[in-house]
């Protein structure tokens, strides 16, 4: 590989290969984080009402009211 | 053709001479040098080879118009992408495996027993299963606290302090399970104040230390914890 010039913006990236690494698994550290969180939100929207944790609160209730 | 020349003067002159020869074969060279000068070019004797194989055709038209910089940072971006996104693939594989060994959630609600201590008097026992195993919780007098202390734990068998054995010295907590072969000892009994294997007769005290028989190592202690002031929950 030919050097990048030192004026180029991603010469901090790629110009060191340790740093390149570096980057790419911080890189998706970060991406997975925000790929599951999204898909997380999006199964939520379009199941909304429909999950244990959003009818929990009914039965929870009912319960405790037993109970006492 | 002087070439043909040169090599008959050379087949005479080396019937007759040695170093007459050298200066034919010198000549001869001399002579092929100034014939290959004098012809650069090749033509071929196909017809159809005569211009579209032989020349190399001009590229320009599919070169990348960018700058190679600007090529070479796409590429790198391109590879670190793929990199990227195999990382995150290779972590989402190996944690499936992973997580499909650990145990399930109703395996994990019925790993915890939860026991009211207000019932519990002191100076009783009580005795409750939990996986499959019989728990034994004593409520500790303060005597039994003391005398438990008070041991010189150093030499016995298998030495550990009373308070490396319980949380709260009032509450002892352990598995019933005799460390020798596995019989359910008995409360309140035996020579030490505690707990008597009938097995085999191996005498645990006060705090469930092996003190004589044929046990190598304490009752066991499980891993509990006190959510509120008189609940235990045990696993």
């Amino acid at each position: 590989m030919s050097p990048l010039p030192t004026d180029s913006p991603e010469k901090g990236l790629i110009r060191r290969n340790a740093v390149y690494l570096t980057t790419i698994f911080a890189g998706a550290f970060a991406f997975e984080i925000a790929y599951d969180t999204g898909s997380n939100k999006i199964w939520d929207a379009m199941n909304r009402g429909r999950q244990w944790k959003d009818i929990k609160q009914r039965y929870m209730v009912a319960a405790e009211e037993d109970d006492e | 053709m002087s070439l043909s020349a040169a090599s008959t003067s050379l087949l005479r002159a080396g019937a007759r001479q040695l170093p007459t020869s050298r200066v034919a074969v010198a000549s001869c060279q001399q002579q092929r040098g100034i014939a290959e000068a004098t012809k650069p070019t090749f033509s071929s004797p196909f017809a159809s080879a005569s211009s579209s194989t032989s020349k190399i055709p001009d590229f320009s038209k599919y070169a990348s118009k960018k700058s190679p910089r600007s090529n070479q940072v796409f590429s790198y971006f391109m590879a670190g992408s793929l990199g990227l996104a195999s990382a995150v693939g290779a972590k989402a594989t190996v944690q499936d495996f992973l997580v499909n060994m650990s145990a399930s959630a109703d395996v994990l609600a019925q790993a915890k027993v939860e026991i009211g201590l207000a019932t519990i008097p002191e100076g009783k026992n009580v005795i409750i299963k939990w996986r499959g195993k019989p728990v034994f919780i004593r409520h500790r007098t303060a005597g039994e606290i003391q005398e438990a202390e008070d041991i010189a734990w150093e030499g016995l068998r298998d030495p550990q302090p009373d308070a490396d054995r319980v949380q709260k010295p009032e509450w002892l907590v352990m598995l019933g399970v005799c460390t020798h072969l596995g019989c359910v000892p008995i409360g309140e009994a035996g020579d030490y104040g505690g707990w008597f294997c009938p097995c085999h007769g191996s005498h645990y005290d006060i705090s469930g230390r092996i003190r004589k028989g044929p046990a190598p190592l304490n009752l066991e202690v499980p891993q509990y914890n006190f959510p509120t002031e008189d609940t235990l929950v045990i696993g």
